[in-house]
């Protein structure tokens, strides 16, 4: 009986250890990819919606619900690049803060509207708000911002989308497919 | 099929279930209370326990924070060997260490130490409990689900006469759908 325990657990064993090694395998393989820096990313992120982008920079945050999402910076936080997870990824572990990483990914572009700011607006003064609505900064204590701070946050973007004269406001992040912490 | 072969049957489903699923069982039980006070703001992070500790720090020469500052302030709290990085923002300079961090306010010199401790397997159930990991899992955790629903209607069953479905059963079953009931009634 026992050895017959001993012989399933190697088998699980070995199954993990495969599998681990093949999607990392898979991730190593890159073509056509731009390389994009933290610095410049908000004024040239336009010029890559959809297509494969490749970042270096230091992990300012990682998302305590679950890490799917984080946020790069380099030396200052003046710039944000958001970085979610995307299928291959299992999470951003907190271990990651304050490391230097190499993602790879596909850049997306996330349009914030009047329509989209009144949905949010409406969920947050629902009694339990929806953690997944609203607009990810990475700063420090955003995670724990309360129904007011949002509802001055969407204020805030409400001024910010009239003052623009058009009818969205852009925001730029990263799905990553893959990425390396860099020692 | 006999009444009798039915029960058997039941009861064989019931216990075979509930013997290849206890792990993932535990693994969610477990998980679920530390998520449950997490979302509660009873801890601020699922997988780290944290501590912090506020001290005072001389600022850096002219408010510019280099490298050898950093390590300076790491020697302090005795993490100058687990360095990794600093970020400098507005008014603060943050030190990271493998396990923690340092935020100091650069107009007063507050700091405060951030370390976190891992929550090693607690860690591991979450990630499950998450279905971070995707994929086949995400198959396998519903296999789970239709066996803990098949495990809850099976259960009915089991006993017979007073202590059964239609004698003391009844009643716990019906205040068992009640409570989450009242629950949604008085807080939605």
């Amino acid at each position: 009986m026992t050895r017959n325990l001993l012989f399933l657990f190697g088998i699980s064993l070995f199954l993990i250890t495969a599998c681990n090694n093949a999607s990392k395998e898979a991730a190593t393989v890159k073509n056509d990819t731009a390389t994009m820096t933290v610095a410049s990313f908000d004024t040239s992120a336009y010029n890559y919606v959809d297509k494969a982008v490749k970042i270096e920079g230091t992990v300012m945050h990682t998302c305590k619900h679950g890490g799917k999402r984080m946020f790069l910076i380099d030396g200052t936080d003046s710039i944000r690049v958001k970085i979610t997870a995307g299928p291959d990824i299992t999470k951003f572990d907190e271990a990651l803060i304050g490391s230097k990483v190499r993602v790879f990914g596909i850049l997306k572009e996330e349009r914030i509207d009047t329509k989209y700011l009144n949905e949010w607006e409406a969920e947050i003064k629902k009694p339990e708000a929806n953690h997944n609505v609203g607009v990810h900064s990475g700063a420090k204590g955003h995670e724990d911002q309360g129904a007011e701070d949002k509802l001055a946050q969407i204020s805030a973007l409400r001024d910010e989308l009239k003052k623009s004269g058009k009818d969205h406001l852009s925001f730029f992040s990263i799905e990553a497919t893959s990425f390396t912490e860099l020692k | 099929m006999q009444r009798k072969t039915l029960r058997r049957w039941n009861n064989a489903l019931h216990r075979d279930l509930g013997y290849l699923f206890f792990g993932m069982t535990i693994i969610y039980a477990i998980s679920g209370i530390v998520l449950n006070h997490f979302k509660s703001g009873d801890f601020l992070h699922p997988d780290y326990g944290k501590s912090f500790k506020e001290f005072r720090v001389t600022l850096p020469p002219g408010g510019v924070v280099d490298k050898t500052y950093a390590l300076n302030i790491l020697s302090q709290v005795g993490e100058e060997e687990h360095y990794k990085s600093f970020v400098q923002g507005s008014g603060y300079v943050q030190i990271f260490f493998e396990k923690g961090s340092v935020y100091i306010d650069l107009t007063n010199g507050d700091a405060q130490l951030e370390k976190k401790t891992t929550r090693y397997v607690i860690k591991e159930f979450n990630l499950l409990h998450y279905n971070n990991i995707k994929k086949l899992y995400t198959w396998y955790s519903d296999v789970y689900a239709a066996a803990m629903i098949l495990l809850a209607i099976t259960g009915l069953f089991i006993l017979r006469g007073k202590n059964g479905i239609i004698g003391r059963g009844a009643w716990l079953t019906a205040i068992g759908i009640i409570i989450p009931a009242l629950f949604l009634i008085f807080y939605m």
